[in-house]
């Protein structure tokens, strides 16, 4: 993991960068996110691909490529976790504010 | 965490740029990657000695194949590799080098190309017998047709490095090791070269055999007698010095004529050697011109003996005479007869040769010393020339001892030589011998050289 984490840094950081962005957006934006089920079936499927990289079942190339993609995905899924939670910080403090929502 | 949970549905749409940033990184990283955990690899099996290594890199995955030298080697080299940084499987396809049973290795040397050949226990040992080859047969063309292999006797490099500078002193040959049995074959560029590598060759670690087939030039030595000259010129080798001092001294005694020495020192003479040519050159004594050649176990004898009783007699007993082994051949023809001559040259004759040598015997007794036939045969010539003339043999003694026993001894030893001429096919009643001890000395008896010529034979003709 380490060994991964130094040489591909640069496209962790941009999935961290991409979803720092997603979740800044994430927190004001009004569209329909995705249902409960399918949310739950997503997770399943990506715990069932974290097994398959655990567990090293898929062979060679398209086993790099998964365990690649995995770890985008964690980065994603951090930098979104990042980025809702300081967009919601602003959010909340402009609310105490008496500022309206959704600006910054 | 619910507004974490809430604002979660909504990442989705992040996901695609991000599959899109995913093909991007497959794209360009694999590559790079696959070369980086394969240096690293390589890398880790610096310090192990394998044979036929191959590594190669699928993702994330390394594909190594080797074999080793020992189960240890082997699987130290496959937990190098599993712990290089990145790499997330190993597909081990090691295996242990084929183990040789018998453990064969062979150098073979042609005339412009030195073969190496058969089972190498592990590559350095390997380079160090080809590093020996080349230091050894400088210029010439190596060739590396070993294999690594299991199952080397102890101290191989050791064996194998000493025959190959032994092989570098044959002009063309072999050395085969299987397991601890050593053979060589071929031809050594020197004489005594067989020799000199039986005596190399006990340098073998302990255990190891040898069977040497070696052959060398054949072991030569050269006697011709020139009667012109006056000469017995000696060619050709002899074992040592001291063989050469007792075979030149021999030879004085036996012809009486000048030696030129042209002999020299070398190894390789076959057994019983000095025993032979001592023996041959005493037949070639007998001869008016003639030549010897010993030539390894061969002895050949030609020339012309001085009558035909002679010539029967060296045909009937050099061959018998020869060490088992040795083989005779003798081209010996007779000198026609010399012109009869009045009993008073043949006197002269007779006065001429014991003038310059004398009939040796064996100390204290009437037997005839073999270093004497030569002058004998000389002597019955010359009888043989004065068919009519009777002719007195006469012994004598030096002082020394009894005078009855002197009397004795000088009878009995004229009477040895009478029948040497009679041998010779002479009548007996031609010869007369007649012993007069230690009186009628010609030289003082209170020296040892006035000792040594009041023993003497003389001839006296009788008409």
């Amino acid at each position: 993991m380490v060994y991964l984490a130094e040489f591909h840094w640069g496209w962790l950081a941009g999935s961290l960068l991409l979803g720092f962005a997603m979740g800044w957006i994430a927190v004001v934006h009004r569209g329909r996110g995705v249902t409960k089920r399918v949310m739950q079936v997503l997770s399943i499927f990506v715990a069932a691909l974290v097994v398959a990289a655990v567990t090293h079942v898929v062979p060679g190339r398209f086993g790099y490529w998964l365990d690649l993609g995995l770890a985008m995905f964690g980065a994603y899924l951090v930098g979104c976790a990042i980025g809702s939670w300081l967009r919601d910080m602003v959010v909340s403090r402009q609310a105490a504010s008496g500022e309206p929502p959704g600006r910054s | 965490m619910r507004g974490l949970f809430r604002w979660s549905s909504k990442w989705w749409p992040g996901v695609i740029p991000l599959v899109i940033l995913w093909a991007l990184a497959a794209w360009t990283t694999t590559g790079p990657l696959e070369a980086d955990l394969s240096a690293h690899a390589d890398a880790a099996l610096k310090g192990s000695v394998l044979d036929k290594t191959t590594i190669s890199a699928a993702g994330r995955d390394i594909t190594f194949s080797a074999e080793a030298f020992s189960e240890q080697e082997r699987s130290s080299a496959l937990a190098s590799v599993e712990a290089v940084p990145g790499v997330r499987l190993v597909n081990d396809h090691t295996a242990l080098v084929a183990e040789a049973r018998p453990f064969v290795w062979t150098i073979e040397r042609d005339v412009g190309k030195v073969t190496l050949s058969g089972n190498a226990p592990l590559p350095v040992v390997r380079n160090k017998l080809l590093d020996a080859a080349r230091a050894i047969f400088s210029g010439i063309d190596i060739a590396d047709h070993m294999n690594l292999s299991r199952g080397a006797p102890p101290r191989f490099e050791t064996a194998a490095a000493l025959l190959i500078g032994e092989i570098g002193k044959l002009k063309t040959g072999k050395a085969t090791m299987s397991d601890m049995t050593v053979t060589l074959s071929g031809m050594a560029r020197e004489l005594g070269g067989r020799e000199a590598i039986a005596a190399a060759l006990k340098n073998l670690p302990e255990g190891y055999s040898v069977t040497n087939d070696i052959h060398a030039p054949p072991y030569i030595f050269e006697a011709n007698k020139d009667p012109v000259a006056a000469t017995l010129t000696l060619t050709g080798y002899v074992p040592d010095n001291a063989v050469h001092a007792a075979i030149v001294a021999s030879a004085g005694r036996k012809f009486g004529e000048k030696v030129v020495d042209k002999l020299k020192a070398s190894l390789g003479a076959p057994a019983g050697f000095d025993a032979v040519v001592t023996r041959a050159l005493g037949s070639l004594s007998r001869l008016s011109t003639g030549r010897l050649v010993v030539s390894d176990r061969d002895v050949e004898l030609s020339g012309d003996a001085l009558y035909d009783a002679a010539a029967r007699q060296l045909r009937a007993d050099l061959p018998k005479d020869l060490p088992r082994g040795w083989q005779a051949k003798l081209e010996v023809s007779v000198k026609p007869a010399a012109a009869p001559v009045d009993p008073a040259v043949c006197q002269q004759l007779f006065a001429d040769l014991l003038g310059k040598r004398t009939i040796q015997f064996e100390t204290g007794q009437a037997t005839l010393d073999p270093d004497s036939i030569g002058l004998l045969d000389r002597l019955t010539e010359t009888a043989l020339r004065c068919p009519t003339a009777t002719i007195e043999i006469v012994g004598y003694t030096d002082s020394d001892g009894d005078p009855s026993f002197n009397q004795t001894l000088s009878e009995r030893r004229a009477q040895a030589v009478v029948d040497y001429l009679v041998k010779a096919g002479m009548p007996a009643d031609r010869f007369k011998p007649v012993g007069y001890g230690s009186a009628q000395p010609i030289a003082s008896n209170d020296t040892d050289e006035g000792k040594a010529k009041n023993r003497r034979i003389d001839f006296i003709v009788r008409q």
